[in-house]
């Protein structure tokens, strides 16, 4: 018998092994809802499966009784418009600040202080000052996720520029860049695959502030109808829209993950001819 | 006539740390100089001081009788040990790059006919260095050797006076490095450039040069190795020497590696 | 790997009893326990907790009940629905759209007091009710100010489709309406009191214009009352007790009432507005004569309406008397579906000095 530590699944085993628990979380939840429903049928806290199905079908292929809009995607669409809103504008800013305070000196004396602070205040806990400043509407929700995830990624991608090597830098020099020059040539293409993989960290931040300003004031969003219809537990719509924010969730991480790929494939060193061409190199170097 | 570099009586201290004290040198445009030394001799930082990204504390430094700009330029290239090309960018847009600096200022990046005709002079050396069938791979599809080529091409597109090479063969294969020496010796012979290159290889030094500078400590104090900075203790013009010079060289080098590293840290 | 199956199933029972209610487990049970949450009308239980006299009661008739506070009304309630608790301080209509909706048969076994002025709407530089048609409302969707501001809209001949409402946390309120984009909201004590008292801000409409409709109660569940009648009577018994310490003007009043102030997060003037715009049945006598009274039925019809109306009686409802509500005078809607239940016997037990 080798030791656990040497022991490495086969593909088949490692599917098996990722969907077990899942499984077994599925089969504990349906044999507790079971017992919970045979208790009393119009038990809200632990639904059948099938009034899950049957709430989505509402919410999603019905129109609304009163509003005649369907409220599935309508809330979908909201709180996907805030996110791409407050996590784009985040990565711009992170973009821009990063760049200014990991590549010169003088910006990050001044600013890098500035930064640290924001970034260790609880957006949460100054929301009626958010309110004050950008009013109830749209502009607050995306600025609190602004604010949210906004620092770490200005920090994340500031180190991410101080960790490209001096000799890039000076080597660009040396080839007559001006510093406008090295920021547009060099760290700026450089770190556009960091500052993708800085977002996708970030997303789950991005998520939970939208939830919470949802949960605040608003009038359609996926955390707004998780909120309300929390007031009389019907968490027949509450798990599926949980269930549907997790494969948003997913669905985002994974898209920015094959773009970069896509955009940047230097950066994972996916070549177009990645090993036949190593070896195709060293002959033509020899014969060189 | 005035020497394109000269080094008058030139220090660079770091707080209390000598690392290079009192050096003197006059060099004249087209000489190939090689320096060796033991690590942390300052070879390094010389090669530095020459870039501009560092200055000497004192004396003077200077450039075709100027003091020599405290920042990194065109005129003076750099091929380092490693790191020195742009992993984002394929082979072809490594070297057209330089160009692109210096045609647009705004962007940076060139368009329509003046992209191409940046693009065919990049082209061209690159067939010159041996990579004009891997214009469009990225550098970490290259092995060590190509990625120097590379490095060297970038440098030279840009028409430099002067070329740093800072160990810039030390990390490859001896077959390859040999490849290496006649691409550079070609290089040098047919642009007239003035070479700074620094090995740990005293043959390597020997075979490229037209002259050798050995750096090394020419004081010792055992209780603070940092007391005493390194200079040129040897100025060879080579394919003029005796054979017992190398000899000493090399005596003096082992007997400073045994007397402990710390020497020239 | 046979161990291990045996460990995955005793995960697996151990998730399902957790997640059955506590009712369903053991046969003869001496504890119990209730939640509340803050609130002008439910301070009581806290002291009563506090002062031993729901200790006294519950001694009296053998058993234990514990009085826990949820700093969240809502989840309370929803505690109370899953089976976590016995029993649960909170309205007519959440007890209506929360437990009764959710198939828990519940009992109103005090009825503590209306809203009288408790709760109310504000609108920012108009002063008449009239004025807030297309005006986009802030108020807590779903709950008695949803409602109480329902029932404002049909006195001024106004419907829910000329406003827009606009979900807000309760917590974020008061900071709300210091926004220059919001000009309305409708909400409870002590943020009602708060935001009316702000510069130019106009009460424009209360529920003492709608007395005896929000009504605050200590809901208890059914089948758990019928089992253990005991539990019943030491709770009414305790709040009684209470209740009369509470309206004394003597000195032990006094004290009582600071108490209640202080634990609420205000001072005696404070909590004595609030309890201004409280209609308190301070007496056993008049919660009965309320409860028997025809209003209420009238009041639970309107609730069951508007509840109907928002889809918060449930998919399955075809009207407004889906769930049956049954009071000493009548039953509204349907008699094979009662869950909630106006129950006068025990603070009746009350009046007649029987417990």
């Amino acid at each position: 018998m080798k030791r656990m530590v040497n022991l490495q699944p086969s593909r088949a085993a490692r599917i098996g092994l990722g969907l077990l628990p899942l499984v077994l979380l599925v089969l504990a939840y349906w044999l507790a809802s079971d017992a919970r429903l045979a208790e009393n049928p119009n038990d809200k806290l632990m639904p059948a499966f099938g009034s899950f199905i049957d709430a989505i079908e509402r919410l999603a292929f019905e129109p609304n009784k009163r509003s005649g809009e369907y409220l599935f995607w309508n809330d979908t669409a909201a709180s996907l418009k805030r996110i791409g809103l407050g996590v784009g504008l985040s990565a711009l800013i992170g973009l821009v600040f990063g760049i200014a305070c990991g590549l010169l000196p003088l910006v990050r004396a001044g600013l890098s202080p500035l930064v640290t602070i924001i970034s260790l205040i609880p957006p949460m806990a100054i929301l009626p000052i958010l309110f004050i400043v950008f009013g109830l509407g749209e502009l607050s929700k995306v600025m609190l996720i602004v604010i949210g995830i906004s620092p770490f990624i200005i920090r994340d991608l500031q180190g991410r520029v101080m960790e490209i090597s001096q000799e890039i830098l000076i080597k660009a020099q040396t080839l007559g860049a001006n510093t406008w020059q090295i920021v547009v040539r060099v760290v700026l293409p450089q770190v556009l695959p960091r500052l993708l993989d800085a977002v996708r960290l970030s997303l789950g931040s991005a998520w939970l502030f939208l939830i919470a300003a949802e949960a605040i004031a608003a009038t359609e969003g996926l955390g707004y109808r998780i909120f309300l219809v929390r007031r009389y537990m019907s968490m027949d719509i509450i798990l599926p829209y949980v269930a549907w924010i997790a494969l948003l969730a997913f669905a985002m991480d994974w898209s920015l993950k094959t773009l970069s790929r896509w955009l940047f494939p230097w950066y994972f060193g996916i070549g177009a001819s990645d090993k036949a061409s190593t070896e195709s190199t060293k002959v033509a170097e020899r014969t060189a | 006539m005035t020497p394109l570099i000269e080094a008058r009586r030139v220090w660079r201290e770091y707080g209390g740390n000598i690392v290079l004290e009192n050096v003197n040198a006059r060099v004249n445009a087209g000489e190939f100089i090689t320096i060796v030394g033991a690590s942390g001799c300052g070879k390094t930082t010389f090669l530095r001081m020459l870039l501009g990204s560092d200055s000497p504390s004192r004396g003077e430094l200077l450039l075709q009788g100027d003091t020599i700009p405290d920042e990194p330029g065109p005129d003076r290239g750099i091929v380092f040990q490693r790191y020195s090309v742009f992993s984002h960018l394929s082979v072809l847009q490594n070297v057209s790059l330089g160009l692109e600096f210096e045609r647009s200022p705004l962007l940076a990046r060139l368009f329509g006919t003046s992209r191409r005709n940046a693009e065919s002079t990049a082209r061209e050396l690159l067939t010159t260095v041996g990579l004009g069938h891997a214009l469009h791979r990225y550098p970490f599809e290259l092995s060590g050797g190509m990625q120097q080529r590379l490095a060297i091409a970038q440098s030279l597109i840009k028409r430099p006076e002067i070329l740093l090479l800072d160990e810039p063969f030390g990390a490859l294969d001896p077959g390859i490095r040999k490849d290496m020496h006649e691409l550079i010796l070609g290089l040098w012979r047919e642009t007239g450039v003035t070479v700074f290159m620094t090995t740990h290889d005293l043959e390597e030094g020997f075979y490229l040069g037209t002259r050798l500078w050995v750096f090394d400590k020419i004081r010792h104090d055992p209780d603070n190795p940092n007391r005493y900075g390194a200079h040129i203790s040897y100025d060879i013009p080579l394919g003029k020497c005796q054979p017992e010079v190398l000899d000493e060289i090399a005596a003096n080098r082992v007997k400073a590696t045994h007397a402990g590293r710390s020497d020239c840290r | 790997m046979t161990r291990l199956m045996m460990k995955i199933t005793g995960l697996c029972a151990l998730i399902v009893a957790l997640a059955l209610p506590t009712s369903a487990l053991g046969a003869e049970r001496s504890q119990f326990s209730i939640a509340w949450s803050i609130y002008v009308g439910w301070m009581p239980w806290d002291y009563g907790a506090n002062a031993g006299i729901v200790k006294k009661w519950a001694d009296k008739y053998g058993i234990e009940i514990d009085v826990v506070q949820i700093n969240d009304y809502v989840e309370s309630i929803n505690q109370y629905t899953a089976g976590q608790f016995d029993g649960c301080a909170m309205t007519n209509m959440d007890a209506l759209t929360i437990p009764a909706a959710g198939g828990v048969d519940s009992t109103a076994l005090i009825i503590g007091d209306f809203s009288n002025g408790n709760d109310g709407v504000v609108l920012k530089g108009k002063q008449s009710l009239a004025d807030i048609k297309g005006q986009s409302v802030n108020l807590v969707e779903l709950s008695v100010s949803h409602y109480l501001l329902a029932r404002g809209l049909e006195t001024v001949g106004l419907a829910e489709r000329d406003i827009k409402v606009v979900n807000t946390s309760d917590a974020d309120m008061v900071a709300v309406y210091g926004t220059d984009s919001v000009t309305a909201v409708t909400t409870w004590n002590p943020l009602l009191s708060e935001i009316a008292a702000m510069p130019n801000s106009h009460r424009v409409f209360d529920s003492s214009q709608i007395p005896g409709e929000i009504i605050d109660l200590l809901v208890v569940n059914t089948e758990t009352l019928q089992a253990y009648p005991q539990f019943g009577k030491a709770l009414v018994g305790a709040w009684y007790e209470i209740m009369e310490r509470m309206a004394a003007q003597d000195a032990i009043g006094i004290e009582a009432r600071t108490q209640m102030a202080g634990a609420s997060g205000t001072d005696l003037a404070g909590y004595e507005a609030q309890l201004d715009s409280t209609r308190m049945f301070y007496r056993a006598a008049d919660a009965v004569a309320f409860n028997n009274s025809a209003e209420l039925v009238k009041t639970m019809e309107y609730v069951a309406g508007f509840s109907f109306d928002h889809g918060l009686l449930g998919d399955s409802a075809a009207d407004a008397g889906f769930i049956g509500v049954a009071m000493p005078a009548g039953t509204f809607g349907d008699k094979n579906n009662i869950k909630l239940r106006f129950d006068n016997s025990y603070m009746q037990m009350a009046v007649d000095g029987k417990l």
